[in-house]
């Protein structure tokens, strides 16, 4: 790359003409812009899919002893739900999505660094969420999202279909990672140097790295259990000297960072939105830049804090409980710093912030509960409980979901040109904000007082709480419904955005909403942090973006 | 570029106001966590160590609720504070505040301090339950299978398939594995579990405080019956569930009366862990009484006595031996009173299931005889 200097836009700074043709644009597309909304489309359906599986495992337990669906059924429901919301809705939300949408007209590039590596990675995506799918019609897997052996070797052929279909999505996984880090590394634009670039970035890029190393952990976990069940390979299996805490072990060293790899990238919206609608530049730049690189690494070393019950060397639990501990202070660094920014600032209150601010609060909570969880005495108490439950829909919804509807209201226009209604988006946070809460703050007692995870039944004195959770998770449902209608109208009959329908700083709220395919007419340069309310604009070359006047469209 | 700062960040007296009544809520959710007792979330505690962990509980209940307190606080006061007024110009902006290098030291600082003094605490507690608890205690050993505990007991042969009975003060260090997938031993009102790993041991150590009857819960899910394990949870019919137990904690005289009634009981038990015996079983001699009793308490979890599709978890047996529809058995074998007795010595596993093989549900050569003539009787 040795145009860097001049042009630190490297690869991407002539402009290759738009494809024509309906397939080309939006199907088999190169743009990275149409590759995220794919995959906001793609997660978006199987949000639907694995919430209408949560309401099945809810409705189940409305009563104690159940009878809405047979034991069986009931398992194969969770444990598709669990899968299906980590690695078909979550994940590639938050990275596949916005990630591609947002990252790259941030650093000012004009696309990511391998756009059909790009193409590929989406596309094995939906292909991995039919195949899990699909496998109802075998018999789904029946043994949570974590599969532990050896009664995932027992359970039937689904688990095989699992196995395949996780590995693949865990490759789309890992080429996204690559291409981010390419991207952030090679085609920021001038000027554009690391402790200028937004945090939105920042965060994708501590995400990134868990995406290729963690995650070949998985694949390898994932292709060992698939030999053992077709090719009797013992991997797992004691009885032929197999060992069923490596796979525990193997499964969590990826499943551990993937928790960071679906919080992470939301931290990273957060802090825009913040700042944005607050008027103010965000508090303590660098030490939240810093805190997510923190929080990445520290987090690829804590895996086997979801051992501490299974047989682990009792002193082996120490360097686990002590180093998960540690991870609280740079998150905790992270919500004081969110939390100063409010001070003083001049706060808007449209939807989006409402839902960073309930963001705010409730992973606050998450982050609390899963301390609790990490002291080993405690640990030895509630895991396996509705606790734990309770514990990780806090940081998964009430953390990574409200941040991708955070993340919703605030980018709809620039991907769409409309903005989306915010009468119906307040109700959307209030009635989601409510149910969710009934949903889960019940769990928490419900599991300290001895209901374990994954029955279908339970003992007649939870009944009351368990009502409560359930009518919670219906009002969540009702709300969430009303985000698809919502979406859906404001596509056609949104009012009209403009550029930025905000009075947001960075890059891509300079450019038109919808961006053109080749995002900027010339690569801007850039002279500051993009936060700073008081001053000018920090970037030079973005004249011409807003006006009429025609892009010079060359050849390679 | 420039560095924009204000000279001059004052925080008004509605800040200190709002800062102190979060320190009022504050030592109000303290005072709560640690003097009022947890009966509400938690079963009373039965052992020692429980106590300890649930003073481990208040400890970080009470500060993280202080922290709660602080983060929403702050939260819901500067959103009302600092909302955008009718008066404000269009363009309007907020106190352009960069950082402040004192205020980020002490908010590294003091989450630092506090994960240092939990980790102090956690560690002194993590040693009384793991190190210090006595070693020499009674031994027990539990085994989990699918879906039910047996325990084996020092100087009692073979192993016993009812509820545990333990002496109240008395130290107990339970062993624990798994005859089949994993399971998991946890007595929530002694809070300590341990997961039962086929091919593992796992120990747990502790001194049961109260007399008194608790459900063991199976906490890592084990199969299509896991959430029956606990034994507070009647089964369809209302009855309790046969598999499930109970912990019991005696006074010694009663422990000791319980103790020799299984001595005397498993007198001829054999002591050998069980393991699938190898060559055909003699069915001479079958009794379909005893047979009908045993498919009560080991097959009826899993099999109805009821037609072939009245499934449970396997099918209805109303018959196997007599059914036209149905001439093979699920492993391909012609339906005869020798292959069946091969699957209960076996086991079976295939697409569409796995039933346990004769170690797994307990089964000597006696019982698969009496089962086999049980189910040649139903007709």
């Amino acid at each position: 790359m040795s145009t860097t200097v001049e042009h630190a836009g490297g690869i991407a700074d002539h402009i290759h003409p738009e494809p024509q043709g309906f397939i080309r644009r939006y199907v088999f597309s190169l743009d990275h812009k149409i590759i995220g909304i794919q995959y906001l489309i793609t997660g978006f359906v199987f949000l639907v899919l694995a919430g209408l599986l949560a309401e099945v495992i809810r409705t189940q337990l409305l009563h104690a002893n159940g009878g809405f669906v047979s034991n069986d059924t009931y398992n194969e429901v969770y444990t598709m739900h669990g899968s299906a919301m980590v690695w078909l809705v979550i994940i590639p939300l938050i990275t596949g999505g916005f990630g591609n949408i947002i990252m790259p007209l941030q650093i000012g590039a004009r696309d990511v660094a391998f756009p059909w590596l790009n193409m590929l990675s989406f596309w094995i995506f939906p292909v991995a969420g039919l195949m899990l799918f699909s496998s109802f019609l075998i018999g789904a897997p029946v043994a949570g999202w974590t599969e532990y052996p050896p009664m995932s070797l027992q359970a039937g052929p689904g688990t095989s279909m699992w196995a395949a279909a996780i590995f693949l999505v865990g490759v789309s996984s890992t080429l996204t990672g690559i291409n981010f880090v390419v991207t952030m590394f090679q085609m920021r634009a001038p000027g554009m140097t690391f402790t200028r670039m937004p945090l939105f970035c920042w965060a994708q890029l501590a995400t990134a790295p868990l995406l290729m190393i963690a995650t070949t952990a998985l694949a390898a976990a994932l292709a060992a259990l698939f030999m053992e069940r077709q090719f009797g390979v013992p991997f797992f299996d004691p009885t032929k000297g197999g060992s069923p805490l490596m796979w525990q072990h193997m499964f969590w060293f990826y499943s551990h960072p993937a928790v960071y790899i679906m919080i992470l990238p939301a931290f990273g919206m957060i802090s825009e939105i913040i700042p944005t609608f607050s008027r103010k530049p965000i508090f303590g730049y660098k030490m939240i830049a810093f805190s997510s690189m923190a929080i990445a690494l520290a987090g690829m070393m804590v895996w086997a804090h979801h051992m501490f019950t299974s047989g682990l060397a009792p002193y082996l639990q120490l360097p686990f409980m002590i180093l998960t501990f540690t991870i609280a202070i740079p998150t905790g660094v992270k919500i004081f710093s969110w939390v100063a920014t409010l001070w003083g600032g001049k706060i808007h209150y449209t939807t989006s912030m409402l839902f960073a601010l309930g963001f705010l609060a409730l992973f606050t909570l998450g982050g609390i509960t899963g301390v609790f969880l990490a002291a080993v005495p405690f640990d030895l108490h509630v895991h396996g409980t509705y606790f734990v439950v309770a514990h990780f829909h806090y940081v998964l919804v009430g953390g990574s979901l409200m941040g991708v509807f955070a993340g919703m209201y605030y980018y709809f226009p620039k991907m769409t040109g409309r903005l989306m209604s915010e009468k119906l988006g307040k109700w959307h946070f209030w009635l989601f904000f409510i149910g969710f809460n009934g949903t889960f703050l019940p769990q928490h007692w419900l599991g300290m007082l001895g209901m374990p995870r994954r029955v279908p039944v339970y003992d007649p004195q939870f009944q009351f709480w368990n009502d409560v959770s359930t009518f919670g998770s219906y009002v969540m449902t009702f709300s969430i419904l009303l985000f698809f209608i919502n979406v859906l109208v404001s596509i056609r009959n949104g009012k009209k955005s403009g550029p930025n329908p905000w009075g947001a700083r960075t890059l891509e709220w300079q450019i038109p909403s919808p961006p053109h395919y080749y995002n900027f007419k010339n690569i801007p340069t850039v002279y500051g942090l993009p936060y700073d309310f008081s001053q000018p604009l920090p970037y030079k070359g973005l004249e011409e973006e807003l006006t009429d006047s025609p892009v010079h469209v060359g050849a390679h | 570029m420039v560095e924009h700062r204000t000279s001059a960040v004052t925080l008004g007296r509605g800040f200190w106001t709002a800062t102190a009544v979060f320190a009022v809520l504050s030592a109000l959710a303290i005072w709560f966590w640690t003097t009022t007792p947890l009966d509400i979330i938690l079963p009373p505690v039965a052992a020692e160590p429980g106590a300890q962990i649930d003073s481990l509980l208040r400890f970080m209940a009470a500060c993280g609720s202080a922290l709660f307190i602080f983060v929403a606080g702050y939260i819901v006061y500067f959103a009302i504070a600092f909302r955008v007024r009718k008066d404000d110009a269009p363009d309007a902006i907020g106190v352009q505040v960069h950082d402040n290098h004192k205020l980020e030291f002490w908010w590294t600082i003091i989450p630092t301090a506090f994960v240092v003094l939990l980790s102090i605490l956690s560690v002194r507690i993590w040693y009384g339950i793991q190190i210090a608890q006595p070693a020499n205690g009674l031994t027990v050993e539990a085994l989990g299978h699918q879906w039910y505990y047996t325990f084996r007991y020092p100087q009692i042969h073979g192993e016993i398939t009812d509820e545990m009975h333990v002496p109240v003060n008395q130290p107990v260090v339970l062993n624990v594995t798994s005859a089949d997938v994993i399971h998991s031993f946890w007595v929530p009102a002694f809070r300590l579990k341990a997961d039962m790993v086929p091919g593992l041991i796992n120990t747990i150590r502790f001194t049961p405080t109260k007399v008194g009857r608790y459900p063991i819960v199976c906490t890592e899910f084990c199969g299509t019956r896991h959430g029956e394990m606990d034994a507070e949870i009647p089964t369809e019919n209302g009855k309790p569930n046969p598999g499930a137990q109970y912990f019991v904690v005696d006074t010694p005289a009663n422990f000791e009366k319980w103790y020799h009634g299984w001595q005397v009981k498993n007198a001829n038990a054999s002591d050998a862990l069980p393991t699938v015996s190898t060559g055909a079983i003699s069915l001479a001699g079958g009794d379909a009484k005893a047979g009908g009793a045993l498919f009560a308490q080991k097959c009826s979890a899993c099999h109805a006595v009821g037609p072939f599709s009245q499934r449970i978890v396997g099918p209805g047996l109303k018959g196997v031996l007599h059914d036209p529809a149905h001439p093979n058995l699920v492993d391909g074998d012609p339906a005869t009173p020798e292959n069946v007795a091969k699957i209960l010595q076996n086991g079976y596993k295939g697409d569409i299931g796995v039933m346990p093989n004769e170690a797994a549900n307990g089964l000597s050569d006696k019982d698969i005889a009496n089962l086999v003539a049980y189910l040649s009787s139903l007709k």
